[in-house]
């Protein structure tokens, strides 16, 4: 009996100690940041069932305020491609969402919530959809257009239900969205974007300019043919929708890689995606001319490289993305300072022996800072070489 | 990859562990942790025939397709080897265990990550791969290797076992 109850004892112990080492990567690492036009800078992130909004007033040193979105927590999705969104409204609107896990697997549904105080307290998280099928309603964006309206796009399988119901063939999923005109008191019902794009890459929104909210996403052509789409999203209004990249990559599968995208002043559509035709994966710049190949295409990255992002400040483009190597992550960086026609060579800013959320470009005074978060640690990395 | 499936698989292991210390009641099979120093010997050439590693994720709604391909073609070929490799972390051990006998997979030997760096462990395996899923990699005895990614058919899952 004392040498079972040992044992019992040893069990528990040993399988503790392996949950603890377990949990030791267990934080979920997604996140999203934004400067507002007086300096001050955005984070959201989660902390268990809770969202986080953060705000720093010296650039991710120190967080002058922490205030929790939900608190009655609830599952969030919140990590890579499916991570809380922040954006900024004109008149310091604070609007966040996030996708929330249903009981079956990829489900969810696209949660929001917004402050209106400068984040000292948050509205009651609600679905922005109508549709309350228990199915994917996953990976949202958000956007914030010229005009102060509040654009939301995510990944939808309404359609897919419907086709299967019908027995009838349909690939991937829908990508739908929805407005507020109304700093988000009150969506539009929901409009789809397109058929049968891919189930799992984040969608790419950016603001042009003119003030519209224009997406970039992973869609299926032809036998499931992964490349990208493009489309203004209107405030009403047909979507017009047209091809954009042409890397004829076929996967039935999931890349759980969506691209990014930047608008300059001029119009001219900057954007980084990955693909991996022919057995090559490779991080591809292009300036999008939607019906048609990009223009200037150069090979960013290639083997472990992954979960580019993108900014531009008149002609100055920068491009981040994570590099594996057998030794760890390194958070790596290229310029451009003639509008995106040629990059300087590859150079790491900052690594790490752990995992961190996806780099996220983000401009303040004319300077580009890659925000990062290895091992949990939120810094903002500077983007400039030393000389 | 969800926070709530992760606390919950956790706290769950937690207690079915302490249960079947007691009362070992019956559960589908487990994988199996796979960390960085694991690797080496889970890409290892096979003394003969060919190793199949099916590297899939819950997050996948192709995978399980793609899983139960590759077994029914392993098991009309016994030098073949074949393993799934779960990249969700080992907390969620009870969900990838269920998600495998739900589909009838369970009798085919499981891993799942275990590693602060999930992008690590992929390159580990196969640095031509960019994480998608499914990823089907195969490995010769003479150490030659074959990759796919995306669901495979039962006659994909043929030429890529018999090309050379």
């Amino acid at each position: 009996m004392r040498a079972m109850l040992l044992l019992l004892a040893v069990s528990i112990q040993a399988a503790h100690a392996h949950d603890m080492a377990g949990m030791a990567n267990e934080a979920p690492l997604g996140f999203d940041a934004a400067m507002d036009n007086t300096g001050h800078l955005w984070v959201v992130d989660t902390v268990g069932e809770h969202v986080r909004v953060r705000r720093s007033d010296d650039m991710g040193r120190d967080f002058a305020l922490s205030t929790i979105v939900n608190p009655t927590g609830e599952p969030i999705y919140a990590e890579g491609e499916n991570r809380p969104k922040i954006a900024l409204g004109p008149k310091g609107e604070l609007y966040v969402t996030w996708s929330q896990p249903r009981k079956a697997p990829w489900t969810g549904f696209v949660r929001f919530s917004r402050s209106l105080d400068g984040g000292a307290h948050f509205d009651a998280p609600k679905t922005v959809h109508t549709d309350t099928a228990e199915i994917t309603h996953r990976f949202d964006s958000l956007a914030v257009d010229g005009k102060g309206n509040v654009i939301v796009a995510w990944i939808d399988k309404r359609d897919l239900e419907a086709a299967t119901r019908a027995h009838k063939p349909y690939l991937g999923a829908a990508t739908y969205y929805s407005w507020s005109t109304d700093s988000g008191t009150t969506f539009a019902p929901e409009r789809k974007i397109t058929d049968q794009s891919c189930e799992c890459c984040r969608i790419a929104l950016a603001r042009a300019p003119d003030g519209s909210i224009d997406a970039f996403f992973r869609a299926i052509y032809g036998d499931n043919i992964r490349d990208h789409a493009y489309a203004t999203l209107p405030i009403g209004g047909k979507v017009n929708v047209q091809r954009a990249t042409f890397t004829q990559w076929h996967i039935e599968g999931c890349p759980h890689h969506g691209p990014s995208l930047a608008i300059d002043a001029a119009g001219t559509r900057h954007a980084v995606w990955f693909s991996a035709a022919d057995g090559k994966p490779q991080i591809t710049y292009g300036q999008l001319q939607p019906g048609k190949e990009p223009a200037h295409q150069a090979i960013v990255a290639g083997n472990g490289a992954s979960h580019a992002d993108l900014a531009v400040d008149g002609r100055h483009v920068w491009i981040a993305w994570h590099q594996m190597t057998a030794n760890g992550l390194e958070l790596m960086l290229r310029e451009s300072n003639d509008g995106g026609t040629t990059f300087g060579e590859p150079r790491a800013i900052a690594n790490t022996s752990g995992a961190s959320g996806w780099p996220k470009l983000v401009l303040h005074d004319h300077r580009a800072f890659v925000a990062w978060n290895p091992g949990g640690q939120f810094r903002m990395v500077p983007t400039e070489a030393l000389q | 990859m969800i926070a709530w499936l992760r606390r919950r698989g956790a706290s769950a292991a937690l207690c079915a562990l302490a249960v079947f210390s007691m009362a070992a009641p019956v559960r589908a099979a487990a994988p199996t942790p796979l960390a960085a120093a694991d690797v080496g010997a889970l890409v290892a050439a096979p003394a003969k025939g060919s190793k199949v590693l099916a590297l899939w994720s819950l997050d996948c709604a192709y995978c399980e397709e793609n899983l139960a391909a590759l077994r029914t073609y392993q098991r009309q070929h016994a030098d073949v080897q074949l393993v799934y490799v779960a990249t969700d972390p080992m907390a969620q051990r009870d969900a990838l265990a269920q998600r495998l006998k739900d589909a009838k997979l369970d009798d085919v030997p499981a891993r799942a990550y275990t590693d602060a760096t999930p992008d690590r462990l992929n390159f580990m395996i196969d640095p031509t791969w960019g994480g998608e899923t499914p990823r089907t990699l195969v490995i010769r005895a003479d150490g030659s290797r074959e990759a796919y990614s995306g669901a495979l058919t039962p006659e994909r899952v043929a030429k890529l076992l018999e090309q050379r």
